[in-house]
Parts: structure tokens; C-alpha cells; sequence
């Protein structure tokens, strides 16, 4: 009785897709953006933008072929595995992938890609199918810090050196891991500190805008630029703290907010770039003029350095994400027998009024 | 004694509940305002009540289709998808001029009703595993279309988005004007008695000889359009199209303000009213906890005690 | 011999809900052993005494004296732990859950570990139904289960809990002759155990058949009560309808009068060799103008199927069904009612009302469209609409905005009328219209259709109600296992004949189990 009317369209199901599909392809071979033309110089003005190494504190643990076991190989034969932890849809993972494939490119290395698309179990298998696709070494930019154990394992089974960027994973370097190159996320803070006290005189009112909850970035800038402002600036306080999911969209919501509830308000730190840009649209929304509440971001995106351009942002610190030449030149000095440092700290740049236009360049 | 106490107490509680069911939303909102005039600074001013109308205006419009998806019995997963899409798709045209991108964005926005549609109507897939089906797509086509973030400068679109008519921004005005447009749809038209009779019992409405699978499929068409509505404005607003995080968590949002406001999951009853005020009720809540710089976690826990307690109240009205 | 002792003592009882006066002052006293007949026309009061009594509504006013003691249930299931179970006219059980687990539900038999013991649990589910004449493998979800052995499987369980009291709530209105049997041989045996049972019914056969005594509700206050035996059949009808016996007498017992007007034009219906796989097996059917056809045949035998073919409900793999000479596309509900076919569904709850929208809103649903312009619905041409037929069926709401799924099962199927008779159809598909509805209102109906046909609509009419059937129709067609094994026409349409057709030439025993099987 319940057999009513229910005419069965399954047939139909392929043709919605293959419909879908056609829609997708018609849709970008026609689509016209307001400015194409300028896309494309983008990326070009990358070339100096590297990485720079901090000088290592004294007495700083390296590690050697010779005491991780392995074989010495020439980095040109290999073929190096690179396992990114999330879509590359955010300035930072698409700088990140990128100069990892430039800098195989340049040395004529042979590279294995896979995208864990922000799920870690995906990443474990990630990186157990490049170890089986013949990868001799790798790279791996990790979701998380813990859960590593089986790839360790495997990695270890087959003598691959792993250097581990942007991200710590919990387990013993140079014996599970060769190492970990990365910004100093609680330096970025003080950093941002510096810039947040230089640009409001070091008194007055500010805020943060916190990145995702629970994430080590968010609490490591967080703490960096608290310790810093208690310490040189106690006229400083921050009075609000609220996150921002490291969006725009939820920046600019956060801060309409704040400049409705405290509008005596001095300085904004936003520990993204994004979150930093959506304040500036609250700002601009609410009739505010560029330099009337502060701003310092973290990141160094193209956007938030042309900000520092235009007067709304007064200082940016860089996280730089083209981790391709040092991981490389890490590798490299490894397999050869050199000793490498076991934590590889990056000396990350800033942008302020001084340098922004002229650097605005090296920005990714 | 015991006995008569037995008698009263449920009678007075099913009393409480009946009124929750119908008032407790606009109590709700009437509650925070009051207690924000005391405990807030600077709340009661023009600029104040414009961000939060202007910050909530996108919710509440994808609401209105939520509130009719529900109306049928229905649930749309795919509306926040929906929203990214827009903004991608919007990124990609304007070189065409604000219009013609709007077509464009009308016309992806229709395909992903239709195709959330055919599979409940004509297949008969449950809703939430059709629009889960792409609330999953929608987002990974607005990322192949737009991988990352892009800053929009077209001058019509940003006016869309912080312009105004006689002080009212627009993105209020849309929002009010497709609430009382879907208000009056639901009580006037043959559409919307139709609608909310197939919510309420879809066997009675086919035997009835309606139309049960072209309403349905209208119903995840509007959604989804009302969805990319929101997801312009919202990119106007932002004044950059961002398919990576534009509209997450949008359906929940939605959902709770459909929910809140005292439509039931079970079909058959929209409260469109009820539904800006979940919306408006969700926001203050939002603002309040914000505004006195409490941790975010409690914006989730107070929203969490919001929901139990709308469905609380909502408990009798599923039985017949 | 000591008489037998009082189970329940009722006193005084009221309930006033808005606007109505539920139940006033209502007493019933019951005895261990006594089967009691509780009856009067919907509205009366009855399904608001039995809600006292299991604890779904508390009382304004009244006491009930349950085994000595003072009781008031704050839930059913309150009432059900004390011994007062109640069976209800839709099974209220779980469709997906085995049959067994249905019988034990909230009692399941448990090993020594604390988890279900199934060997257990089947063994005796078994014995239990073998009892209710139930012979089906306990393990098979209860939805396989015709109707039929679901109702003994809710009876089953009903008494398997220790109850004291079993109340009885139409429970044969989905049963088949034989079940009823059954049912009855139960209902003797609780007897004799000293249960008492609570027999709700519409049906005056069964109240003969089982019954000792007798309590008649009218507008929710006791008009009669004593042994059944003392008052014939039209003392009890007159008592229910509060009408003067003559009255009832000259009206006979159903309310056709039996003379159509079917003149020899073209039919208005012809259906020729309608098939479903596995349903219906080549079923043809004509109906003129102003005549009614009766489709006779057990439960299974394809009586509903036939409507729904009809009325495009089922999708037809050969046959065709041509209305006023125009050929109907098929498969389509829609393109029949535009055609002028119009189904009033055997299920009136879940296929007909919509519960949960108004009179108003029931009665206008599918005319809608034709009251609307632009997709605009004129509220006024509504209104005029929807007065026109609550005036003409009488229909009893509060007001036309009330919730069709608050009133009563007849007004529900007066709502379902006027929402087709607001079509203009040309055709009337009516599927058991007079089931579970009271005695007035089957009267209203039955008039109803006799006047329709006067007025030349075709009518087809299924109902299980023999009486019904042959009073109605100036013809009937009789199914058997989806093929049409006989027609009656004229002087043939009578009881006798029509039982002898059904049954056929093979025994009717097995017609009757593949039914129930096949649910």
C-alpha cells in the first residue's frame, strides 16, 4: 500500500553528476573576475623572500647521519615525500606548497605530494603511502603533535630521515626524527608587542584578536605578547579577548563588537592577517579613519602588508611559509654526513611604515 | 493535600510550557535588551542596534528557507556550501558587472536546490543525507572555483554591503523584506498551505492530489537561493569573497534559529516571526558575552541552554 | 456463591476541557469476570473515561476506587505497572522491533549475566501467540505481521502483564472474521480468570456476542448502564442516539434507502483489466452516474488496491481507467482528481487528515488551487467554501480553525468528504467510509452517499460492514486474491448470496490466512 507513486530515479544520479561536473568547467572557462590581469605578477617577486635561520643559542643539539643511522644518499637520486597537513586555501599553506615544489624543481629533486585535507588520519596514510611509493626521505608539515607513533615506526623500519616544518610532532629528534624548522610563534608575539607598544606610546587600551581555540599558534602568540607588554609596557592593558577563528569574516564581527562596547579603544593585535583585515573593514564600516585604533597582525600576507601601505595597519610580523630552500638545504647537508641542528628557528622579518612599500614584494 | 498538590502542579507547568512555546522567544530577546541597557555601555544607541541587525540580517534570511525546509519535514545541511559557493562564484563574474555575477550566482544556487530537491523528491533520499551530500560538494566546487580569499573592489558590490537607504543599511532592508515576502507566502499562498501540509503528512497531501514533489523541490530551490543571498551580502560586507570559511557553521546557526523560534522538526508549521526572533535572540546572546569579554566558550554553552530549552518546550507539540 | 468482588469503582468522574464538557459526573463500577461494554457515538465521552482511568488525563472532579484503593495514575504506564492495561484501535507497538521483542517490551526475560535471554524470549513468545491463534516466527520485525496479528500481538502483550483490568478499544476494527473468533475465545477466557474487561465497540454484534453488561455514554454523561441482556439492539441505538425508538425502527439500521436512480447512460468509470504485480490481477469495474457500486471481499482481496489503481495512486503495469470517456493517464493522483476521480483513503489518519492544520485548512486543501489566483488564496471564496460544507455535512469543530486531528473520528471523515465533494468529482472512491466512527455519524454519511448518487455522482463503495454493503449498493462487485470472482446485482445483492461469493468455490479459510500473511 505503500507502494504508492515512488518512481525510482536512480538512473538519474551519474547524470546529475556528469551535469554538475560540466556546470564547474563551464563556469571557470567563462568566469571573468574583476581583475585578472593583475593576478599574475603575484608570486614573481618572490625570490628573496627565504627563510632565514635565527642564530641557534649556544649549545643547541644537532644531529648527524651517523647518530640517526641511515645511509648517505645524494640528495639529486632521491625522492623526497611532502606530506602538507590542510588544503592549501590559505596564503600560508599555498606559500607553504609552493615553495616546497619550487625549491625540488630547482634542485632536480623528485617530489611525492599528499594533502591530508585536515583530517589526521588521512596524513597518517598520507605519509605511509609515500613511505611505500619509494620516498627516501620527508618532509612533513603535521595537523597535529601527537599520533605519530605508526609512521615513525615505519619510517624508522626504512631508515627515512624526516624533518618535520611549521609544527612540532612529540616524539625524540634525531632518533625518530632528524628536525623541526619553524618560526618562533611566542617571538612573533613579543614581536607584535614591540610593534603594538611603539605604535600607541605603550599606554592605553587594547585587544586581541585571538586565533582558533586550542590551537598552540593562538596560545603562543597570545602568551608572547602578554609577557612582552607586562614586561615594557605596563600602561598597556589588554582588556578584551575575544577569538576570531583566524577568519575575516568573524575578525570584522568581533571588532564591531568591541569598538561599539569600548570605544576608547587603542590598539587591535590580531594574531592572523585575515582577522587583522576584518578589523580594518569594522573600522572602515564604523567611519573610522586609517591610524585612529592601531593594528598589528601576524602573517605577512600581501593584503595585510599593502594595509601597512595604506596607513590602517601599523605593523605586520612575518611567519614565513617558504620552507622549501631550508628544508632542502637541511636534507641536503644531512645525507651528505654534515651535522644538522636539531631545532631550526626561523628569523622571521616585520613590516612597518618604514620598509612595508618597498618590501611589499617579498609578502606571500 | 498530596493529592491536590499532584493535580495543580502539572496543569500550572503544562501552562508554563504552552506560553514558553509561543512567547519564549520574544521573552528571550526582551530579557537581553533590558539587561543590556542596564549592564552594557554604549547599548542603547543607533550605531549598536545597526551592527547587530546588520551582523545578524545574513542568519535570518538563510533562516527564512531553513524555516520552510523545515516546514516540510525537511533539513537543509548544504545552506553554509551554498553561501562559499556564492561568494566564489561572485568573485569569478564580477568582471561582468554586479548583475550579471548575481545571474550567474541565482543560477548555481538553483542548480544546488534542484539537485537537493531531485534527490529528496524523486529519489526519496532522506534530507539530511541528500543536502549532507553537498553541503560537502557545494563547499569543495566553491574551492575549486575560488581556492583561497580574494578581495573584491567593485564599487556597486561594497555599496551593497555598507550602503543604506534613509539611515536603514540595506542588508537590514533585504532581510526584512524576504521575511515578510516568505511570511506572507506561508499564509497566503497556495504554495505555502501546500507546503505545510506535506510537512505535516506527506501521504495525505499525495492522496490529496498536491503537488508533493514540485513543492519540495521549490522549497530546496528557495533555500538555497535565500542561502546565496546571505552569502553576497555577506561577501559585499566583507568586501572580499572568502570560500574557505564564509557560512561555516551556518546551518547549525539557522537551524538553531528555526528551532528557537517555535518551528517543529516534525513539519508542518512555520513560525516565521518566531524565527527572526531565534536569529535576534542567538545574536544578542553573542554580542552580550562578547561585549563583556567573556570566554567564547560560553557563547557556546549559553547557546547550547538556549536550543535544550527550545526543544524543551517544544516537547508536547510533536505529540498528537 | 459469594458475588464477585469490585475491581473498580468509579464515582462522580468529570473533565472539562475548553469549551467542552468532556465527561460530567459519569460512575462505572466493574467486577472481576465481567466483560462490560462501554459505547456511545464519538464525542460521547468514551475515549476520555478510558484516558482517566490510564492515567493519560487527570480528572477535574471524581474519584476512582481501583482494588480498594484510592488511585490517581500520573501516566500510563503508572496505570499499566498497577493492572490496568488497555489495548488501543491503532497497535502501539515498535514496527521494526521482533515480534517477540514487542511482546516482552519493558519485561524481557534475562540470563544470569543481565542480558537478554533470547532462546527464552522466543520459546515463549511463541507459546503465547499459539494461544491468540497467531502461528508466525517471533524472530520477523511485528511490521511483517498483517494487521490483523499485530492487534493479537498488542492483546497478547496486554495480557501478559498482569492486568487486572484489560480496556478494549475497538480492537476489531483491522480484524478478520476468524481473528475476531480468537479474540472472543480470549475475551472468555480473561473472563474466567476473573479479569474484567473494558469492550469498546461500534460494532453491536460483537457487543451481543461478548458482553455481560452495558454502560451507554451521551454527551459525556452516563444514560444508561445495566446487563446487556435486558435491551435489545434498537433499545441500545435509541438509547446511544438519544432518539425515540419508532424513529429508529422505520429508519432501519443503516441509513441508505436503497433506491438509486443508476439510469443505462455510459458509464461515468470504466476500469478494464487493472493490474498491479502481485496486487490486482486484471480488475474491471464500471460505474454509471448516480449509481453505487459495493466491492465486496475479504481483507486482501484487493479492494483498496482497486481505489488506488483507480485513483492513480498505484502505478498500473496493463489495464486502463477511463472517466466520462476520457482515458486517464496513469500513475498520476493529481491527473485523476483533475479527471473528477476522488479517493477517500481507508486509512483516514495517516493518508487522509492532516492532522495537524485546520478544518478550514483540511476542507480547502485540495481545492485550493481553483480558489486562488496567482498563487494568491482568496480568503473570502475559502471562507464561503468551507461554510457551505461544515453547514451542509454538519460538521462538529469548535470553530473552522480548529486542528482536524481534535475532532472526532466521524467529523474527521465528514472533513474528508467535503474536501472532495468541494471538487465536483464525477466519481467517489469511498474505502471503508463508515470505519470507527460513531453510529451518528455513520448515519450522516450513509445518507450522504445516497444523496450523492441521487444527484448522479458514481459511487464506489468498499466496506467490511456486510449490512453496509448490501444497503448501499444497487451492485456489488466481489474480489477474491485481486481478480473479480462474482457481481450481485438487483435482487442478488443480499447477505446470503454475497457471503456465499466471497467464500467462492474454494474454502474461505484460505483466502482468509494468505490474507493475513500478506498484510
Amino acid at each position: 500500500m505503500q507502494r504508492t507513486t515512488h518512481r525510482s530515479l536512480l538512473p538519474a544520479r551519474p547524470v546529475l553528476v556528469a551535469l554538475a561536473a560540466a556546470v564547474a568547467l563551464t563556469a571557470t572557462s567563462c568566469a571573468k573576475s574583476e581583475d585578472d590581469a593583475a593576478d599574475g605578477k603575484k608570486s614573481t617577486a618572490a625570490a628573496d623572500a627565504g627563510q632565514k635561520v635565527a642564530e641557534p643559542k649556544p649549545g643547541s643539539k644537532t644531529c648527524s647521519i651517523d647518530a640517526y643511522g641511515g645511509r648517505k644518499i645524494d640528495l639529486k637520486d632521491a625522492t623526497v615525500g611532502f606530506s602538507q597537513s590542510e588544503k592549501e586555501a590559505n596564503p600560508f599553506r599555498i606559500a607553504e606548497t609552493q615553495s616546497i615544489r619550487d625549491e625540488a624543481a630547482e634542485r632536480g629533486v623528485k617530489l611525492l605530494t599528499a594533502n591530508a585535507q585536515s583530517q589526521f588520519s588521512k596524513q597518517i596514510s598520507d605519509v605511509q603511502d609515500l613511505l611505500a611509493k619509494g620516498a627516501d626521505l620527508l618532509v612533513i608539515a603535521p595537523l597535529n603533535s601527537d599520533g605519530w607513533d605508526p609512521v615513525l615506526q615505519a619510517a624508522a623500519a626504512k631508515k627515512v630521515p624526516i624533518v618535520t616544518i611549521d609544527r612540532k610532532i612529540n616524539a625524540t629528534a634525531c632518533k625518530d626524527y632528524v628536525s623541526f624548522i619553524a618560526s618562533d610563534f611566542v617571538e612573533q608575539g613579543r614581536r607584535a608587542a614591540d610593534q603594538m607598544i611603539e605604535a600607541t606610546g605603550g599606554k592605553g587600551e587594547v585587544a586581541i584578536l585571538l586565533g582558533s581555540a586550542g590551537n598552540n599558534v593562538t596560545t603562543e602568540r597570545t602568551k608572547g605578547f602578554k609577557e612582552r607588554v607586562a614586561e615594557k609596557a605596563p600602561g598597556l592593558k589588554v582588556v578584551f579577548e575575544q577569538t576570531g577563528d583566524f577568519t575575516r569574516e568573524k575578525g570584522q564581527q568581533v571588532t564591531e563588537q568591541l569598538i561599539q562596547s569600548k570605544p576608547g579603544i587603542k590598539g587591535i593585535y590580531a594574531e592572523n592577517d585575515e582577522m587583522g583585515l576584518g578589523a580594518v573593514a569594522a573600522l572602515k564600516g564604523a567611519g573610522k579613519k586609517a591610524g585612529d585604533v592601531k593594528i598589528v597582525t601576524v602573517d605577512g600576507t600581501r593584503n595585510a602588508v599593502q594595509g601597512v601601505v595604506d596607513g590602517w595597519i601599523s605593523g605586520v610580523i612575518e611567519s614565513n611559509p617558504r620552507f622549501g630552500p631550508l628544508a632542502f638545504q637541511t636534507l641536503d647537508d644531512f645525507t651528505q654526513g654534515k651535522d644538522v641542528a636539531q631545532d631550526i628557528i626561523i628569523q622571521d622579518g616585520a613590516y612597518d611604515g618604514d620598509n612595508a612599500e618597498q618590501d611589499l614584494g617579498k609578502a606571500y | 493535600m498530596a493529592e491536590a498538590a499532584l493535580k495543580t502542579v502539572p496543569l500550572d507547568k503544562a501552562r508554563a510550557l504552552q506560553w514558553l512555546q509561543k512567547y519564549g522567544v520574544y521573552a528571550g530577546v526582551a530579557l537581553l535588551l533590558v539587561v543590556n541597557a542596564v549592564i552594557t555601555p554604549h547599548f542603547l544607541s543607533a550605531e549598536n542596534f545597526r551592527t547587530q541587525a546588520v551582523q545578524v540580517a545574513p542568519v535570518i534570511i538563510v533562516a527564512l528557507g531553513m524555516a520552510l525546509v523545515i516546514g516540510t519535514e525537511g533539513v537543509d545541511l548544504s545552506v553554509g556550501a551554498v553561501m562559499a559557493l556564492a561568494a566564489s562564484v561572485t568573485a569569478l563574474y564580477l568582471g561582468y558587472g554586479l548583475v550579471p555575477a548575481l545571474l550567474v550566482v541565482a543560477l548555481f544556487a538553483a542548480g544546488v536546490g534542484l539537485a537537493n530537491g531531485a534527490l529528496v523528491a524523486l529519489v526519496g533520499v532522506q534530507p539530511i543525507v541528500a543536502t549532507l551530500a553537498l553541503m560537502v560538494g557545494g563547499r569543495g566546487l566553491a574551492l575549486v572555483l575560488l581556492p583561497q580569499l580574494k578581495d573584491l573592489r567593485n564599487p556597486q558590490l561594497a555599496s551593497l554591503g555598507a550602503g543604506d537607504v534613509l539611515g536603514i543599511p540595506y542588508l537590514i532592508l533585504i532581510a526584512a523584506v524576504l521575511a515578510l515576502l516568505v511570511a506572507f507566502t506561508v499564509r497566503r499562498t497556495t504554495f505555502g498551505r501546500q507546503l505545510l501540509a506535506i510537512g505535516d503528512s506527506r501521504p495525505a497531501a499525495q492522496l490529496a492530489g498536491l503537488p508533493v514533489r514540485r513543492v519540495l523541490i521549490v522549497v530546496y530551490v528557495v533555500s538555497a537561493l535565500l542561502a546565496a543571498v546571505a552569502g553576497v551580502l555577506a561577501t559585499a560586507r566583507l568586501q572580499a569573497s572568502d570560500p574557505t570559511s564564509l557560512g561555516n557553521l551556518m546551518e547549525l546557526s539557522a537551524i538553531t534559529a528555526v528551532v528557537v523560534g517555535g518551528t517543529p522538526l516534525t513539519g508542518g508549521r512555520v513560525n516565521i516571526a518566531g524565527t527572526v526572533a531565534g536569529a535576534v535572540l542567538i545574536q544578542l546572546l553573542t554580542a552580550t558575552l562578547i561585549k563583556h569579554d567573556l570566554p567564547p566558550s560560553w557563547t557556546q554553552i549559553a547557546q547550547a541552554v538556549v536550543i535544550v530549552a527550545a526543544v524543551y518546550a517544544a516537547r508536547g507539540r510533536g505529540k498528537r | 456463591m459469594a458475588p464477585p468482588a469490585e475491581v473498580l469503582a468509579v464515582r462522580g468522574l468529570s473533565k472539562t476541557f475548553p469549551g467542552v464538557r468532556a465527561l460530567d459526573d459519569v460512575d462505572l463500577t466493574l467486577h472481576a469476570g465481567e466483560v462490560h461494554a462501554l459505547i456511545g457515538e464519538n464525542g460521547a465521552g468514551k475515549s476520555t473515561l478510558i484516558k482517566l482511568l490510564t492515567g493519560v488525563y487527570r480528572p477535574d472532579a471524581g474519584d476512582i476506587v481501583f482494588q480498594r484503593r484510592p488511585v490517581s495514575f500520573a501516566t500510563p504506564l503508572e496505570a499499566q505497572k498497577a493492572g490496568i492495561s488497555t489495548i488501543y484501535q491503532e497497535v502501539n507497538l515498535i514496527p521494526l522491533l521482533s515480534v517477540a521483542r514487542n511482546l516482552f517490551l519493558g519485561r524481557e526475560p534475562r540470563n544470569r549475566f543481565g542480558l537478554l535471554d533470547f532462546a527464552r524470549m522466543h520459546r515463549e513468545a511463541e507459546e503465547t501467540l499459539r494461544g491468540y491463534g497467531v502461528r508466525v516466527d517471533v524472530r520477523r520485525p511485528l511490521r511483517s505481521l498483517g494487521v490483523g496479528a499485530q492487534q493479537m500481538v498488542a492483546l497478547a502483550r496486554a495480557v501478559a502483564s498482569e492486568a487486572r483490568i484489560v480496556i478494549m478499544d475497538e480492537p476489531t476494527s483491522s480484524l478478520e472474521p476468524r481473528e475476531v473468533e480468537t479474540l472472543f475465545s480470549v475475551i472468555r477466557r480473561l473472563r474466567d480468570e476473573g479479569i474484567a474487561v473494558v469492550y469498546v465497540s461500534h460494532r453491536l454484534d460483537e457487543l451481543y456476542a461478548v458482553c455481560d453488561t452495558v454502560t451507554v455514554l451521551r454527551d459525556g454523561r452516563r444514560v444508561h448502564h445495566g446487563r446487556l441482556a435486558d435491551l435489545d439492539r434498537l433499545s441500545l441505538v435509541s438509547t446511544m442516539l438519544g432518539r425515540e425508538l419508532g424513529e429508529v425502527r422505520s429508519e432501519g439500521l443503516t441509513k441508505f434507502t436503497g433506491d438509486h436512480h443508476a439510469t443505462d447512460t455510459r458509464p461515468v468509470l470504466e476500469a478494464t483489466d487493472l493490474t498491479v504485480p502481485h496486487q490486482l490481477h486484471g480488475v474491471s469495474v464500471s460505474i454509471r452516474p448516480g449509481e453505487v457500486v459495493g466491492l465486496g471481499g475479504l481483507l486482501g482481496s484487493g479492494r483498496t488496491e482497486t481505489a488506488k489503481a483507480i485513483s492513480g495512486a498505484l502505478r498500473l503495469s496493463s489495464g486502463r481507467v477511463v472517466v466520462a470517456g476520457a482515458p486517464l493517464r496513469g500513475g498520476s493522483t493529481p491527473a485523476a482528481i483533475r479527471a473528477g476521480v476522488s479517493l477517500l483513503p481507508e486509512d483516514r489518519k495517516s493518508e487522509g487528515i492532516v492532522p495537524g492544520l485546520s478544518v478550514r485548512e483540511n476542507i480547502s486543501l485540495a481545492v485550493l488551487p481553483r480558489l486562488s489566483r496567482f498563487g494568491l488564496v482568496s480568503e473570502a471564496r475559502v471562507d464561503s467554501l468551507v461554510n457551505t460544507f461544515v453547514e451542509r455535512l454538519r460538521i462538529k469543530a469548535s470553530s473552522p480553525q480548529q486542528k482536524v486531528g481534535e475532532l472526532s473520528g466521524g467529523n474527521q471523515q465528514k472533513v474528508l468528504l467535503a474536501r472532495w465533494l468541494a471538487m465536483n468529482p464525477k466519481v467517489l472512491l469511498l474505502d471503508e467510509p463508515t470505519r470507527g466512527i460513531d453510529v451518528g455519524a455513520k448515519a450522516e454519511v450513509q445518507k450522504l452517499v445516497d444523496e450523492l448518487a441521487a444527484d448522479g455522482l458514481g459511487v464506489l463503495l468498499i466496506s467490511s460492514d456486510l449490512e453496509e454493503l448490501i444497503e448501499g449498493s444497487d451492485r456489488v462487485v466481489v474480489l477474491k486474491d485481486g481478480a473479480v470472482v462474482g457481481e450481485l446485482t438487483g435482487a442478488e445483492v443480499t447477505e446470503d448470496k454475497l457471503m456465499r461469493t466471497i467464500a467462492g468455490d474454494a474454502p474461505a479459510r484460505d483466502a482468509v490466512e494468505e490474507a493475513a500473511t500478506d498484510g
